[in-house]
Order: C-alpha cells, then structure tokens, then sequence
C-alpha cells in the first residue's frame, strides 16, 4: 500500500512527521464482444483489450469454448478475462425437443424446454428451458455438460447466467401452460439462479471462477428483485449493460443510471461486488459522433470509481446490433484510444 | 523551543488510476510568529522617510512531502497551517 509521508520541521531541526496510506485500484479492464460471436481476435490485437463476453445456450452441445471457436481458448490463456453468459433461452435451433447425451460416461436425458420468455406482442416468443424446470433438476445434465466443456479449457470465467433477465421478463413468461407476471417471473428465476450457482460451486471448478446473474439494468424494481442479498452472497459482480441511444445521453449519466439505483436500493454484500459491464454501446442512428462519445468514456468511468459504490472493473464493448461500430475502423480506432487511457491503462 | 505539529489526510482512501489526489497537510508550532519590522530613518533636523516595512518569520517551518511509491506532490496552497498537495493516481 502507498504511503506519503509529511514531515515539518522548524529551524532550530525539531520536526513532526504525519503519514497517510492510499491504494490504487487496478486498471479497468477494457473489454469486447464482436457480432454473431464471431473470432475477435483481429479487432483486439495490438489494443489494450483484456475482456471478452461470449454468449452460449445451455441448449448447446457445444458451450466451451463453443463450436468452431478454438479462439476462446487461445484468448483465455493469453489472459483475457472471459464473461461467459450462459442462458436457459434456447437460440433457435431447429430441434427444440427432448435430449439425450453421455458426459464423462453419465447418461443424461432432458427434456424440452418448457417455458416461454421475452414475451413483447407480435413477436415469436424464444423457448427457454424453465425454471421449474431447473428446480427439479431436469436440467442438470445441461449443466454436466458444460461443465465438463470448461474444464478443459485451462483458465476460470466468469458465468453470466441469463443475458438480461428484465428483457427475458418484462412481457411476463408462461412455463407448461401456466402464465406469470414479470415480478413472479423474477422471483422464480432467483429461485433457478440460486439453484444453478450452488450447483456449479458443489463441484470442483477452474480456477478463478466466478458468478453473476444478468440484467440490462433499465428497470429500478426489477434490479432490486433479482439482487437478493442471499444470492449475493453466491455472486462475485453486479453486472448491467450500458447503451447509449439518445442524443442527449452522456456516457456519465449512462453508466450510473443503475449504479445509483444499486447504491441505495441494494444490501451490503452486493454493494461490496464490483461491476462487471457485460455490454456496452452507442447507437449510431441518434449520435453520429460514435467516436467522440466512446472518447467521453474513460473519464466517466474514472469519475463514477471515485464516488462510493461499486467500482467498475470491466466493460466490454458490444460491436453488434445497438453499438454496431459504423464505419468500424473509426469506431475501433476510438475505442482503442479510449482503452490507452486512465482508468484503462 | 516548542517541537511543531503536523497531520496529513487525503480526500480518499483509494484511488483509479489517473484520479486527482488532495493530500491536505495541517500543521503549527507555538514558536513561529510571523512579525512586520517597520524601518523610519530621521535626520538631525527631524525629517522622516517614509515608513519601510519588512515581513519576517520567527522559526520558520518547512514542508516536505515523500512518497514510497514515487509519486510526485505539487502544492497547490498554502496558508501558514494548512497546505494542500496534489497529485495523479
């Protein structure tokens, strides 16, 4: 711990000496996600990239490192610090019925998913595997299966379950016919969340693993619901997405908006979590100058870890959909030169 | 002589790198006495100059601020009893 040192003295040589200790926290980890969870490799080499989000179903045969991505790996021993957000949503995936597979000699057969979540009117409704589901242990041999995977891949992650529980619930969800509202749907998912982390933490795990759940972080009641402090304790980061999509947001006003509701909403434990920023983003259609706002960045993020609260250690930027870099070598450029500076660098 | 006084406080206990750091030092000693010598030269004939006045320091203190990480400390202000460094996390 640093420490400075005072001391006064007057002409005749008596002196007083005073002393003060200080930390310095370590650099923010200036992270990345590219679109369609595609090799970032390129993009990140030769900048100070050191954190990745990665985005896996547990419907997945294929969750570590993923299918065709033998570059997660080569990344995670190279030391990016990967959040891997693992979800009960199934992506899509033409069979959407029952399983059967072996891991590690153990026959596991689960059935199909049961519930439906991000309910918006109009749309298709994506499958999920329920959380009733996951509290009778159907699903265990998802998570068998993906934990086998990640022992093999050398280095811990960070486990993101679900991508944003307030999108996944904000419709409400219905699992085997019967409905729930978003606050009941919350509510189960601490219940399923609890249950997977115990489950995950029961069994020997890489080193360096950690938890979070997820959040898009744009709802005050849905934060506090989903951030009991029991299940804080199981939990090594609060974690929410920042998107800019308004030409009147600033980056500070944005990456506090559910820091602020955190600190008075939350309990203890969880306010002693860092934060993890799974995703975040500027929207090109509303502020033209992507480049500039990505500039507003480092000081916001210095500024907010000054102030009492969580301190924010990660921030991957989402170079899809919302924070699509347009034209992208601007937008690389600037968030190159943004992750160069202090808290950065 | 009386021996002088000092504490040292920081506006923070941790910092992120490239934060502002405010280190306030306060400080004092019974002995030092700031005093203003006024000099009037007369002639024989009684014609004064005009008052010449000269500031002066009895046991005057100094500061010195080290840091055991290097980090360099740069004054900002000071009064006589409180003085407030700066530096960059």
């Amino acid at each position: 711990m640093p420490r400075v040192t005072v001391t006064v003295r007057d002409s005749g040589g008596q002196g007083a000496t005073a002393t003060a200790n200080y930390t310095i926290t370590p650099p923010v980890l200036g992270g990345y996600y590219l679109s369609g969870g595609a090799d970032p490799t390129a993009d990140m080499t030769g900048g100070n990239f050191r954190s990745l989000t990665q985005y896996r179903s547990f419907a997945d045969g294929y969750v570590f490192p993923g299918y065709n991505r033998p570059w997660l790996v080569t990344l995670g021993r190279a030391g990016v610090q990967v959040n891997m957000v693992l979800e009960l949503k199934h992506y899509g995936a033409p069979d959407t019925g029952p399983q059967t597979f072996t891991v590690d000699g153990v026959k596991y057969t689960v059935p199909a998913p049961a519930m439906t979540i991000q309910q918006r009117p109009s749309t298709v409704w994506p499958k999920a595997y329920g959380y009733s589901q996951v509290l009778a242990g159907q699903c265990d041999g998802l998570f068998a299966r993906a934990l086998s995977q990640y022992r093999t891949m050398g280095f811990g992650v960070n486990i993101q379950l679900a991508s944003e529980l307030d999108t996944d619930h904000e419709f409400g969800t219905t699992e085997a016919g019967k409905q729930y509202t978003w606050a009941e749907s919350d509510a189960r998912a601490v219940q399923a969340v609890t249950y997977i982390v115990n489950w995950f933490r029961a069994k020997e795990l890489p080193q360096g693993t950690t938890f979070s759940v997820g959040l898009g972080g744009f709802d005050r009641a849905c934060y506090q619901r989903t951030h009991p402090e029991a299940l804080m304790s199981r939990l090594d980061f609060l974690q929410w997405n920042v998107y800019a999509t308004n030409a009147s947001h600033t980056a500070l006003d944005r990456f506090r908006r559910t820091k602020d509701w955190a600190v008075v909403d939350l309990g203890p434990v969880a306010l002693s979590r860092p934060v993890l920023i799974a995703e975040w983003g500027v929207r090109v259609a509303e502020i033209p100058d992507q480049a500039g706002w990505i500039g507003t960045v480092p000081p916001a993020i210095a500024r907010l870890n000054a102030e009492r609260g969580p301190i924010i250690e990660r921030t991957n930027y989402f170079n899809s959909g919302w924070g699509t870099l347009s034209p992208k070598a601007t937008g690389l450029a600037a968030l190159r030169a943004a992750y160069a500076r202090p808290p950065y660098a | 002589m009386a021996a002088p006084t000092a504490t040292a406080s920081l506006n923070a206990t941790s910092y992120a790198p490239g934060a502002q750091m405010l280190l306030t030092v306060n400080y004092n000693d019974p002995d030092t006495k700031a005093l203003t010598v006024t000099v009037v030269v007369t002639d024989t004939q009684g014609n004064s100059s005009a008052p010449v006045k000269v500031g002066a320091v009895i046991d005057p203190l100094t500061i010195t601020v080290t840091d055991d990480s290097g980090r360099t400390w740069t004054r900002v202000s000071d009064n006589g009893t409180v003085a407030v460094y700066r530096a960059v996390a």
